[in-house]
């Protein structure tokens, strides 16, 4: 008998006992890695959003609220000035209830712009002008909205037609209704006002170039942040509470998680009193004994944090597929959040498997005797 | 002894005085807050009750200390675009108003009908034309915690020469931010006829803390509305005309007055 089979049978010894508490490690991580995921995924898609636009920079100012701060569209001028800039864009973002849908991404762009480019008709067709009553969809807000060509969409105080259905490459952008940004600042009221810039530097240029365009932005545009396309929403307070929302959530579920595996692993050293004081008077080191109770944690930590990265994988995709979220989830479960999870797990395994190895390790043999 | 009941009864009259004064104060900031000039917002209005309906709503308001004119109207669904009801109120007077009814129906609205649904909500037009923290009487009853957060309760009773169709209201205020977390309003009899919750706060763009989504439960069985806000912009210039039945017929998007 090895000393691993030793650890594997002091788990298999109470089945029922070891099962319900890698169930409850195993939510835990599962928290972790969908939260976490759903957060990152969302900071993800909206970089890829910026990339297929063929953004650079980004110029917004974020402050505390999910959609930027407007700023007069004069700043758009004044950067696109810059001999290192090749083109920008104006935008107006915003985030509002549309018809009987929640809240929508609503982007308008300024005619002509770069930002158009990205967008590939699925169906219909992209609006004829500036201020042709018209909005573009991307396919999930047009799921979402139950729209189809032709079809009426009341934004503000406007009746729109919906001439088009597009595919913009990342999730943000098919959630979007798109439309001209001067209609949109006519029927918003907002003539003159922009809340996003949207850059595209000369190219050639490398990061480090890039990075010091955006400080000289800064410094001739005071009234928003110009930050690298991807690192922007970052910038969010917002997303900033978010995304530290999810791993206080997480971390709370990774606590409940320790206690219930420093629970089964103080049992464990209860139970088999007798059994490790028999190891001990057979010439086991205190020191083996902690080893066994720890690696016995530690195996339940990683079972927990494979079972777990399951159960939120799937939980998520599963969530992904409830109608009223549908296409607004864009998980990121990458590699390294999927380990992350894991060595979490063991890490947590290890750490409830403590002090009940140190309880373990003051166990002396004589107290075999005794039964 | 007689020295001593008199300090003891001289310090409770002085409490009870601060108190008031507190209660006062509370209430006119809160009172300020709501009567801060001309604004529009936007919001989406579900009704649950027998069947579900949603309106998106723009409102136009332009309240100060003296005066509240309120514009509520329906810019979709389509079939019930351009209704809207228009709420005046001076002073301590009643509150007057009209609705209008695409293409050309116009009805006017004296004191006696201020109890009737606002939209076919669960608020009636008083509830968004009243600002109960005008009010003459003003106390805090109390502190409870209210989703976590501890607020005052502030009574509010209408004084002499001050109409409403409550008998007082009770406000639970979160004195952090000064945002009202649920409001109470009960009848004469005591009876609680509305309950209205905020379900999220937000900072607007005058940097203060408001309610953006309410829940409102009034007498009606089985019915609840619920307010999302989605949107909403101070400093915004609106003509005379906008706040009259003929101007009802001219849907126009709110401009700020800068622009």
């Amino acid at each position: 008998m090895t000393f691993f089979t030793i650890v594997v049978r002091g788990l298999l010894r109470r089945p029922v006992r070891t099962g319900l508490t890698l169930v409850g490690i195993s939510i835990g991580i599962a928290a972790v890695v969908a939260l976490v995921g759903i957060s990152r995924g969302f900071e993800a898609s909206w970089a890829t959003g910026m990339k297929v636009r063929g953004t650079d920079i980004v110029v917004s100012n974020m402050g505390n609220a999910l959609a930027p701060k407007p700023f007069s569209s004069e700043v758009r001028d004044r950067i696109g000035n810059l001999p290192e800039v090749a083109s920008a864009c104006s935008i107006y973002a915003d985030l509002t209830s549309v018809e009987d849908a929640s809240m929508m991404v609503v982007s308008a762009r300024e005619w002509g712009g770069f930002s158009w480019q990205n967008l590939k008709l699925i169906s219909g067709r992209m609006p004829h002008d500036a201020m042709e009553p018209a909005v573009v969809l991307g396919q999930t807000a047009a799921e979402m909205l139950k729209k189809k060509i032709g079809d009426p969409l009341q934004l503000e105080t406007k009746e729109l037609t919906v001439t088009g259905i597009v595919d913009g490459g990342a999730m943000v952008e098919n959630g979007s209704v798109i439309l001209s940004l001067a209609l949109f600042q006519n029927i918003t009221g907002n003539e003159g006002r922009i809340n996003v810039i949207d850059i595209r530097a000369t190219p050639g240029m490398s990061e480090d170039e890039v990075k010091q365009l955006c400080n000289k932005i800064d410094a001739i545009a005071p009234e928003a942040k110009a930050m690298v396309a991807g690192e922007h929403l970052g910038n969010s307070q917002a997303f900033r509470f978010i995304s530290a929302m999810s791993w206080g959530t997480s971390l709370l579920a990774v606590i409940v998680g320790v206690l219930g595996v420093m629970n089964t692993m103080l049992m464990t050293v209860f139970e088999r009193k007798q059994e490790i004081c028999i190891l001990l008077a057979i010439g086991w080191k205190p020191g083996r004994v902690i080893r066994m109770i720890l690696w016995e944690s530690a195996l339940l930590g990683f079972l927990g944090g494979i079972v777990g990265v399951i159960i939120g994988t799937i939980g998520v995709k599963v969530l992904e597929t409830l109608p009223a979220i549908h296409g607004m989830l864009e998980p990121d479960f990458n590699a390294e959040l999927m380990g992350v999870a894991v060595v979490l797990s063991v890490v947590v395994g290890v750490l409830s498997g403590l002090y009940p190895a140190w309880r373990s390790s003051r166990l002396t043999p004589s107290l075999a005797m005794q039964g | 002894m007689k020295t001593l009941l008199w300090l003891i009864c001289t310090a409770l009259l002085a409490v009870s005085a601060l108190a008031d004064d507190s209660a006062s104060d509370l209430a006119a900031k809160l009172g300020a807050l709501q009567q801060n000039g001309a604004s529009v917002v936007r919001l989406k209005m579900e009704v649950q009750g027998t069947a579900k309906s949603t309106l998106q709503l723009q409102i136009k308001q332009r309240r100060t200390r003296a005066s509240t004119e309120v514009v509520y109207l329906v810019l979709w669904p389509k079939e019930r675009a351009g209704e809207a009801v228009l709420l005046r109120k001076t002073g301590d007077q009643s509150a007057s108003g009209a609705t209008f009814t695409p293409p050309n129906t116009v009805r006017t609205l004296d004191s006696s009908q201020m109890k009737e649904s606002l939209l076919g909500s669960d608020l009636t037009y008083d509830d968004v034309v009243e600002n109960f923290f005008l009010w003459k009487q003003q106390a805090i009853i109390g502190t409870e915690i209210v989703n976590r957060v501890s607020c005052d309760i502030l009574e509010s009773k209408p004084g002499s020469g001050q109409h409403s169709s409550y008998a007082s209201v009770r406000t639970w205020v979160d004195r952090r931010r000064d945002v009202p977390l649920r409001v109470e309003k009960y009848s004469a009899s005591g009876q609680l006829v509305r309950r209205i919750e905020t379900t999220r706060v937000v900072t607007n763009d005058n940097k203060q803390a408001v309610p953006a989504n309410l829940t409102v439960n009034g007498p009606r069985q089985g019915s609840v509305t619920e307010l999302n806000g989605s949107s909403i912009k101070h400093g915004v210039s609106f003509s005379d005309r906008e706040f009259t039945p003929a101007g009802f017929m001219e849907v126009t998007p709110a401009r700020s007055a800068s622009n």
